[in-house]
């Protein structure tokens, strides 16, 4: 008897064991993971990799039989779907796999997505799903955590390693120490936004482009000064995007970078307020000079976007917010109003302020989530692999941005090049066929994150002037710790939250307008922000931040 | 005839005013048309008012290329075609017994037609019980689920009840059954009454994306207000973080926009004035009980 239980005891245990990595890897089947192959990162390009479970970085993934994968898919209007477009077929010649889609119009995206997973019709990968909007979605279970299974991903595991994104990863954690969402990676964070600046109009006054805040004034009065009847400056995105670099550069956030409008202190290691901080009243008094002194368009933050292109595109403004895409956009448009050879522009590197030389980005973009019901099929390690593959493997990422060689682009003395016949994002501009439009490449839901270099790659010479210019001039800022709330947490943090960001949204244009005074009406401000429990809030964060400190450095 | 001088006066002020509500009703529209055929130039100079600037067809040639536009169009008639009937057929047979004092339990079935006005199962129930039905993906999950609107469920019902009963009994007595009743007395009496159920029900078929959205996931099948809904409040949505892609909005030219709507509104605008004789009289019988 004795005898027996011993030799029985270290069956039980591996038994046990087995029974425990077998959950923790998730699979179904067969669950042969191999960590270790994120390391070799010399391309074995071995052709037939047929067998899928010892896939590895750099292998072309090819499903041992016919795949099909449901997968939701945000259409977008201005590339609006077509089963003709080459890039379906192609992933199916490449893969095996073939995509089921769930067509949804980017208008109504969110909607359908949330009443597909609550009606537990949800497709098994749904991509284009933006940070933070995955959570709302954990506790039904519905959504895997992927982190859980990234050692199926042995190039998604090779990104994170080379570029040393694990902090950066930390960002979209929950409380259990696990991610639901398979990030877009990017090597560099996106300079994607800043200002687009009338450079003949800078040249007629003998100056340069703004390289702080204080410049920016001086150039703003100068323009005002010359051209009384104009607001230099006039701006789009309901002036969200000015909002949140400025706050940014003033060590604060408002605008889209707002959040809950808390700023970690690296020093003390503390969440603080920022509305009530000191430098949250510079940033208000400076954003409040621009407009009292007529430089900055009182309309900027209720225009419609066609408004404030309007009033730049006709020189009735000469700054206003851009992203690359739309600068190059309004480069077009403006060939058409002021013509060609009588304008100049320029996107400016984001001007520093107080805080420092610093930008802030994310190097995380937009993801993936995986439904819950891929855990269970037999057939998930394929299905991992086919996701790393199309997503985060270097030939997927190239083959997802450029499409395939001597059809949609060349390669000349070992640099990719557009056939003479495609156009992509002012890139070969007089191309009749579009890259997106007519076959499908350079796709929101396929297209994100990557190297530099890849990026770089398809860019036209001007996204990629101010791109290597911010990176030259500017540094980036560390991104503040996520505040790993349970779900109990979250919804009393909620009722605290909504209706002070509310207030405190209302009040920062007021100040700017100046329909209240920065002088009188402060300190009425910071109280009433206390009165609504920012203090509390604050408290809260930072409790839950020293509790979870663990998981965190985990 | 002579006219007092108070009354003329009156009728120059009524006409005044009448012209200024005119003219408010009919600028939107109008000026959607002068902007589908003004270049873009002149729209973001923000020069385009009454008459088009820069005039040109070639949105109109771009538009009209698109083969997602015709793909939809061609849905929107046939579900709006297919749509109307049903709905019309439906509501007719139901609202034909409401009207009748002698159905059993007439009062309960009209309570239980005008529950559903003010409760419904809710979105999700409704999108689980069409997938369950395997209507999704096909055109009945469009024409099948709204097919009665209660209200105007009720304005049957009432325009119904105004035909004298004697003409039915006259029927019945020379031999006729409730069918041929139905068929052959109530349904040719009641023109005005069907001609402005086909307007109230075209109109909101043609328009409606909401159902399309849902249970329509194949671009094929998809109606034009879907696409056009595409073009405008994708445009419109704006990203909530500098994090946010550019991908996540799309920039469609003002011109575009106004040139689709105009081509997609212009069938539905036709049919109105020929139906609309129909309209006045239709919604009045309903109106006028006794």
């Amino acid at each position: 008897m004795l005898k027996q239980n011993k030799n029985l005891k270290p069956a039980a245990l591996a038994a046990a064991l087995a029974l425990l990595t077998g959950s923790l890897a998730g699979c179904g089947g067969e669950s042969i993971s191999s960590s270790s192959s994120a390391e070799t990162t010399s391309a074995s390009s071995s052709e037939s990799s047929s067998q899928s479970s010892e896939f590895k970085a750099g292998d072309q993934f090819y499903a041992t039989e016919p795949l099909k994968l449901t997968m939701l898919y945000n259409d977008n209007p201005s590339y609006p779907i077509s089963d003709n477009w080459i890039i379906w077929s192609e992933i199916a010649k490449k893969t095996n796999v073939t995509l089921d889609l769930v067509v949804v119009p980017l208008s109504d995206f969110e909607q359908k997505r949330s009443l597909l997973i609550s009606s537990g019709e949800a497709p098994q990968l749904m991509p284009k799903t933006y940070a933070g909007s995955e959570v709302q979605f954990i506790p039904s279970g519905v959504i895997l955590p992927v982190s859980d299974y990234v050692d199926k991903m042995p190039n998604y595991m090779q990104k994170v390693e080379q570029w040393n994104m694990k902090n950066d990863l930390k960002q979209i954690m929950q409380k259990d120490g696990k991610y639901y969402l398979l990030s877009g990676l990017h090597e560099k964070p996106n300079a994607n936004y800043s200002y687009l600046v009338r450079e003949d109009i800078v040249k007629e006054l003998g100056m340069q482009d703004p390289n702080t805040y204080d410049d920016l004034y001086t150039l703003l009065k100068a323009m005002k000064t010359k051209y009384p009847d104009v607001y230099p400056l006039s701006d789009r995105y309901s002036g969200k995007n000015m909002l949140g670099i400025v706050a940014s550069a003033f060590g604060v956030c408002a605008g889209w970078g707002k959040g809950d409008y808390k700023v970690f202190n690296w020093d003390t290691e503390k969440f603080e307020y920022a509305p009530t901080s000191q430098n949250y009243k510079d940033f208000l008094t400076y954003m409040n000079k621009l407009v009292k002194e007529g430089l900055l368009d009182p309309e900027s933050f209720t225009q419609t976007d066609d408004q404030a292109i309007g009033k730049f595109s006709n020189g009735k403004s000469f700054v206003i917010s851009t992203n690359t895409t739309h600068a190059q956009e309004m480069l077009k448009t403006m060939e058409s109003t002021l013509g060609q050879g009588n304008f100049e522009l320029t996107q400016i590197v984001p001007p520093i302020g107080p805080a420092g030389n610093y930008i802030s980005g994310s190097r995380l973009e937009n993801g993936i989530m995986i439904n819950s019901s891929v855990a269970k099929d037999p057939r998930c390690d394929e299905i991992f692999h086919f996701v790393d593959w199309l997503w985060y493997s270097d030939e997927g990422q190239t083959f997802c941005k450029w499409g395939i060689e001597n059809v949609t682009y060349k390669t000349v003395n070992g640099t990719k090049q557009l056939m003479d016949d495609v156009t992509f994002n002012g890139i070969n501009p007089t191309g009749t066929k579009d890259l997106r439009k007519d076959f499908g490449f350079s796709n929101g839901t396929f297209t994100y994150g990557g190297s530099q270099e890849l990026k770089y790659s398809l860019m036209n010479d001007r996204e990629k002037a101010f791109q290597q210019a911010v990176f030259e001039k500017r540094e980036v800022k560390n991104v503040d710790p996520p505040v790993l709330m349970d779900e109990d947490q979250r919804e009393q943090a909620n009722m605290i939250v909504t209706p002070l960001t509310d207030y405190v949204d209302q009040m920062t244009l007021e100040f700017i307008l100046g329909t209240k005074s920065l002088e009188k009406d402060w300190d009425t401000f910071v109280s009433e922000c206390k009165a609504k429990g920012c203090d509390d809030y604050i408290n809260m964060c930072n409790q839950v931040y020293e509790e979870t400190k663990d998981i965190l450095n985990k | 005839m002579k006219l007092s001088k108070g009354y003329r006066i009156f009728q120059v002020f009524n006409l005044l005013f009448m012209l200024i509500i005119i003219a408010i009703m009919l600028y939107p529209f109008w000026y959607l048309v002068a902007q589908s055929f003004s270049s873009q130039k002149y729209i973001y100079m923000g020069e385009v008012s009454i008459l088009p600037k820069g005039f040109n067809v070639q949105t109109y040639k771009a538009v009209m290329s698109e083969r997602q536009f015709w793909i939809g169009y061609k849905n929107t008639l046939i579900y709006t075609a297919l749509g109307t009937f049903i709905n019309v057929a439906m509501t007719a047979m139901f609202a034909y017994p409401l009207s009748k004092k002698r159905l059993i339990g007439q009062k309960f079935w009209i309570k239980f037609a005008v529950f559903t006005m003010y409760f419904s199962g809710g979105l999700i129930p409704n999108y689980l019980l069409v997938n369950s039905l395997h209507m999704k993906n096909t055109i009945w999950a469009i024409v099948i689920p709204g097919a009665i609107s209660t209200f105007n469920l009720m304005i049957m019902k009432n325009s119904f009840e105004a035909i004298p009963q004697e003409l039915e009994e006259a029927a019945s007595i020379d031999g006729m059954n409730t069918y041929g009743i139905f068929f052959k007395i109530i349904i040719p009496l009641s023109v005005p009454i069907i001609a402005t159920m086909i307007l109230f029900y075209a109109v909101g078929n043609w328009n409606s994306w909401f159902s399309a959205m849902l249970y329509l996931d194949e671009k094929k099948l998809q109606p034009v207000s879907l696409y056009l809904r595409g073009l405008i409040a994708g445009a419109t949505q704006t990203s909530d973080s500098v994090t946010m892609s550019s991908d996540a909005q799309a920039q469609i030219a003002s011109n575009i926009k106004s040139t689709t709507m105009v081509l997609t509104v212009l069938p539905i605008i036709c049919v109105y004035p020929f139906l609309q004789k129909y309209f006045v009289s239709g919604i009045m019988i309903g109106a006028v009980k006794g």
